[in-house]
């Protein structure tokens, strides 16, 4: 890190860690209820690829194509959306223990969900379109809350956001004590994070471009950020226009989260953990920190994934504990490593 | 107590050259500001209207106690406060009106540093001094690296180039924030109470340093401070101010009488005509002097 | 500066990168291959004989003829199913099914909330089989949306459990054994029903868990075993798992507490524990051994739950049975399999 950024450094930096999602995904394709050995996948990828699909395995097809392959998408989507968040929350806030959570978007997803489960239990595209409104309702009472003077600040900001989650958790709680036993359980797996419940194609459709609005509006602001974390009344007298950056970061993150959340739950540590794993790698430069937080966060929630598909098959771990399980001494590890 | 104006003729102390040239470039015409704190009419507090001016190679600093308005000052000519009455003009432009960019392009501040967030690189803070030049990322071209290494020449910070920020000593520290703000090629250098943690080498360091810089590289420099001694020392232009109040501006050995300064600093103090025309204040002791 | 290492370090960033876009631009076709192709064109079911029904949650199934492979995703369900002599055809079950013993045996596929579709689509099977109290939607709309059958079933009471057994067997084709079945169960509930008419109910304390203290709400089906067994709950509100305080029940004085345990017997001697236990020592039921455990049978709409209604009627009202002596049918007292 002597040398200051590059874009080559950047763009190498990406393709390698491409690279290693790539190899991620295959794992991924791979490994399942129904074992398909590498050739055989080799093979069925380049049916794909040469538009000959009909000569697969009509089994092999309903399960990769509509079973493994949109949950890796998802998987993708939802580690790279938090990944992201956390580092543009780390930055808005000035802290680095902030999380995509902290300002209170996936307890306000939460209570939408829990709600669309007590008033529309039949209809399951309620629960994701509902959970992203109570994220966005969340989103906006936090931002005028957290206002100062009328300009977002950070330690406001900071506090809005817990007193919310604080609020909304204990709506959440008072409400889940009505739930029926079954709903509990379902519920509780939602709120630890889970994939396992494949997404309508439009919903699809709605958070890939969703993500790249959100990635690409915070990395408009990568120059900016890295100004404002030495200070923001020095950002100021460089030319940053703080107000205009804090909140499109604020806007972006709190979508991105809220995306997330609405589709697989409170996935956790991800949005944590990943920017600092991707700082310790590769430097707090944010033009290098942002996507290699995206890779990385796709990277680490699909292999979390995985492994909660497999290591007690068939049950389904959530995702959300697999993470936490290997996040936690991780985390512990790095912040040793930081004030070693 | 009338302040300077600007078309006055200012007596030169015997055999000094002018070090400014004639060109105004910083130009402050009665300009005021008030802070309401929420809701309440009456202002918590105000700045009169001030005026003076500063050219190419001046140093002008903002002398006055804690509470008097210099920080205002500062900011109303940094162009981050809206002057309520007059104006600061930059070139003919005022700063205030100016997009946060061009601000930067031309002003370059230098503040008590905050608390870093990440740890830094010394080169790459610097480099941070080059963002009001570039575009969208702004990945660093070999002229911005050229300009950053001869920042930190001209502050004699070379040596400090690959080294933490969180880790050199306060006075280094110093050196590279002034580096940076040099590297945002400016034509205005803002200080604000820069010598307040240095000991009395470091301080004196600092402003020969600024001397040598306003003259190289024909910076207007504005400095706020406390500092009677250092103020006189290094000062073309005084700026007294007093709760508020401009009281005078005008070179040191103008501005500083006895009468004025006692009141404004409320100590006891004595002025004498040092060389070179430059006053030099004593405090005088509490006890009344010995005598028989 | 000309640093051999370099030109070779260099070569191989080329080559890295050459590879990773190699790969992206695979996925990338080969994604964008794969969603032009899929889409529209799901599995489609093999041409063969389809029959549409109506399920229990009101929805239109097309069942594909003769239904030979059946998953079940409730153990109520599974359990039914070897009643009904199905149990060659089930080919998956969920963890929790363990009634009776052999279905432990079949082909897993998860949990009841989360069971893995991946497992479930591997099995090829004919139909699922869900629940709508123990399964989730989600669960029922990811399988309609692989065009996998899905028929739902929603007992409503102990009469509703037998009616929904019969639809169940004609669902999977064995309509007579269904018939068969639902007959003999209903002979047995009119029978108790004869037995107990003119016996006061007792009135219970049905315990779902202790602490925090859960009974059961007036809507239950448990609250209908109940009925159906001589007793009466003494809580009557809406919820249906409502938290109550152990005060309201020392005031109304419950005749008996009732458990339901797959461990009866275990279940029944950690119970004398009761007796020191601060608010529980004040019931009479508890000072007088009242206490009764019956068969976890008694919470699931299955076949078996007539055996725990017979065992409860028995223990609640000894004298209605005094001329019926159990026999091998029956189970011995704590209600165990």
């Amino acid at each position: 890190m002597k040398q200051p950024l590059t874009l080559r450094r950047l763009l190498w930096t990406c393709a390698a860690l491409l690279v290693v999602l790539f190899g991620a995904v295959l794992v991924a394709l791979k490994v399942g209820a129904v074992p398909i050995s590498m050739t055989d996948l080799a093979v069925d990828l380049g049916r794909v690829i040469f538009g000959r699909t009909a000569q697969m395995q009509s089994d092999y097809r309903l399960i990769i194509f509509d079973l493994r392959l949109p949950r890796i998408e998802l998987a993708i989507l939802v580690g790279a959306a938090l990944s992201v968040s956390g580092a543009g929350f780390q930055a808005l806030l000035r802290n680095p223990l902030a999380d995509p959570y902290v300002l209170g978007v996936s307890s306000g997803a939460a209570l939408g969900a829990i709600i669309a489960l007590i008033a529309y239990p039949g209809i399951p595209l309620v629960t994701p379109l509902s959970a992203f409104l109570g994220a966005t309702a969340t989103i906006a009472a936090v931002y005028f809350l957290g206002r100062r003077k009328g300009q977002l600040d950070s330690t406001t900001l900071l506090l809005a956001g817990i007193i919310a989650a604080s609020f909304l958790s204990a709506l959440i709680i008072f409400l889940m004590t009505t739930l029926s036993g079954r709903d509990m359980r379902g519920m509780a797996f939602w709120l630890m994070g889970d994939l396992s419940t494949p997404l309508q194609e439009s919903l699809r459709w709605v958070f890939r471009v969703g993500l790249v609005a959100g990635v690409g509006a915070i990395y408009t602001t990568a120059a900016d950020l890295n100004l404002i974390a030495t200070g923001e009344r020095e950002a100021m007298h460089l030319g940053v226009e703080v107000t205009r950056v804090k909140l499109v970061v604020y806007v972006s993150a709190s979508l991105l989260t809220g995306l997330a959340v609405s589709v697989s739950g409170a996935i956790g540590y991800v949005g944590l953990l990943v920017p600092h794993m991707m700082r310790f790698l590769f430097g707090s430069d944010y033009r290098i920190l942002i996507p290699t937080s995206a890779i990385g966060g796709a990277i680490a929630v699909v292999i979390a994934d995985t492994l909660a598909r497999r290591v007690m098959a068939p049950t389904e771990l959530p995702v959300g504990a697999i993470l936490a399980i290997f996040g936690a001494p991780l985390f512990l590890y790095l912040l040793r490593r930081r004030f070693a | 107590m009338s302040s300077g104006q600007n078309n006055v003729v200012v007596a030169m102390p015997p055999g000094k050259q002018p070090a400014w040239e004639a060109t105004v470039r910083l130009n402050v015409e009665q300009a005021s500001y008030a802070y309401h704190s929420r809701g309440n009419a009456a202002p918590v507090f105000t700045l009169a209207a001030t005026s003076f001016t500063a050219r190419q190679r001046e140093i002008v600093t903002i002398l006055g106690p804690n509470a008097s308005g210099k920080s205002t000052l500062l900011k109303l000519i940094a162009g981050t406060l809206e002057p309520l009455s007059g104006r600061v003009e930059l070139e003919g432009f005022e700063t205030s009106r100016l997009s946060p960019r061009t601000r930067a392009q031309r002003i370059a501040m230098v503040h008590q540093e905050s608390p870093l967030l990440f740890p830094t690189r010394a080169s790459e803070y610097v480099l941070q001094g080059r963002h009001p030049h570039g575009r969208g990322l702004r990945f660093e071209t070999g002229e911005d690296l050229k300009i950053a290494e001869e920042a930190l020449a001209q502050v004699g910070a070379t040596h400090l180039r690959d080294r933490w920020m969180h880790e050199v000593s306060g006075g280094e520290k110093q050196r590279v924030i002034l580096a940076r703000a040099l590297a945002q090629q400016p034509i205005l250098l803002l200080l604000d109470e820069p010598t307040l943690h240095l000991d009395i080498g470091a301080q004196v360091e600092l402003l020969e340093r600024l001397r040598h810089l306003a003259s190289e590289n024909r910076y207007t420099v504005v400095v706020v401070t406390h500092e009677l001694s250092l103020a006189a020392e290094f000062a073309d232009q005084v700026v007294l101010m007093h709760h508020g109040k401009c009281l005078r501006t005008g070179t040191p050995a103008e501005v500083y009488r006895r009468d004025l300064l006692e009141q404004v600093f409320e100590a006891p103090l004595d002025v004498e005509m040092g060389p070179e025309g430059r006053p030099r204040v004593h405090v005088r002791g509490a006890r009344p002097p010995a005598e028989s | 500066m000309n640093d051999p290492n370099k030109y070779y370090r260099q070569k191989l960033r080329v080559n890295v990168a050459r590879a990773a876009a190699l790969c992206a631009a695979l996925v990338l076709f080969a994604a964008g291959n794969a969603a032009a192709q899929t889409t529209g064109e799901k599995e489609k079911p093999a041409p063969g004989a389809m029959v549409i029904v109506k399920d229990e949650a009101g929805r239109s199934v097309s069942i594909p003829q003769p239904v030979r492979r059946i998953v079940s995703l409730a153990p109520s369900i599974t359990e039914t199913l070897f009643a009904l002599g199905a149990a060659d055809r089930v080919v998956g079950v969920t963890d929790y099914c363990d009634y009776p013993l052999e279905a432990q045996k079949k082909e897993k596929v998860g949990g009841l909330v989360n069971p893995s579709l991946e497992a479930i689509v591997a099995l090829r099977p004919d139909l699922v089989l869900v629940t709508t109290s123990i399964n989730r939607i989600q669960t029922l709309d990811a399988l309609d949306r692989l065009n996998v059958a899905t028929y739902a079933a929603d007992a409503r009471g102990v009469e509703g459990v037998l009616r929904s057994i019969g639809r169940l067997a004609e669902v999977i084709g064995s309509a007579s054994d269904g018939k068969a079945l639902v007959a003999a169960l209903q002979a047995r509930l009119d029978e108790l029903r004869r037995r107990l008419t003119g016996v006061t109910p007792s009135r219970v304390l049905f315990v779902v868990w202790q602490e925090p203290l859960i009974s059961v709400g007036r809507d239950t089906f448990l609250a209908d075993a109940l009925r159906l067994a001589g007793a009466e709950s003494i809580i009557h509100v809406k919820q249906d798992w409502p938290h109550i305080s152990l005060e309201e029940v020392v005031r109304q004085q419950p005749e008996y507490l009732v458990f339901a345990s797959a461990h009866a017997e275990e279940e029944l001697a950690a119970l004398v524990a009761l007796k020191n236990a601060p608010g529980w020592r004040d019931l009479k039921a508890v000072q007088e051994n009242r206490i009764v455990v019956v068969s976890d049978a008694i919470n699931r709409p299955a076949p078996r739950l007539v055996d725990a209604i017979e065992e409860l009627a028995r223990q609640l009202h000894p004298a209605a049975f005094a001329d019926a002596p159990r026999t091998g049918a029956a189970a011995p007292k704590g209600g165990a399999r």
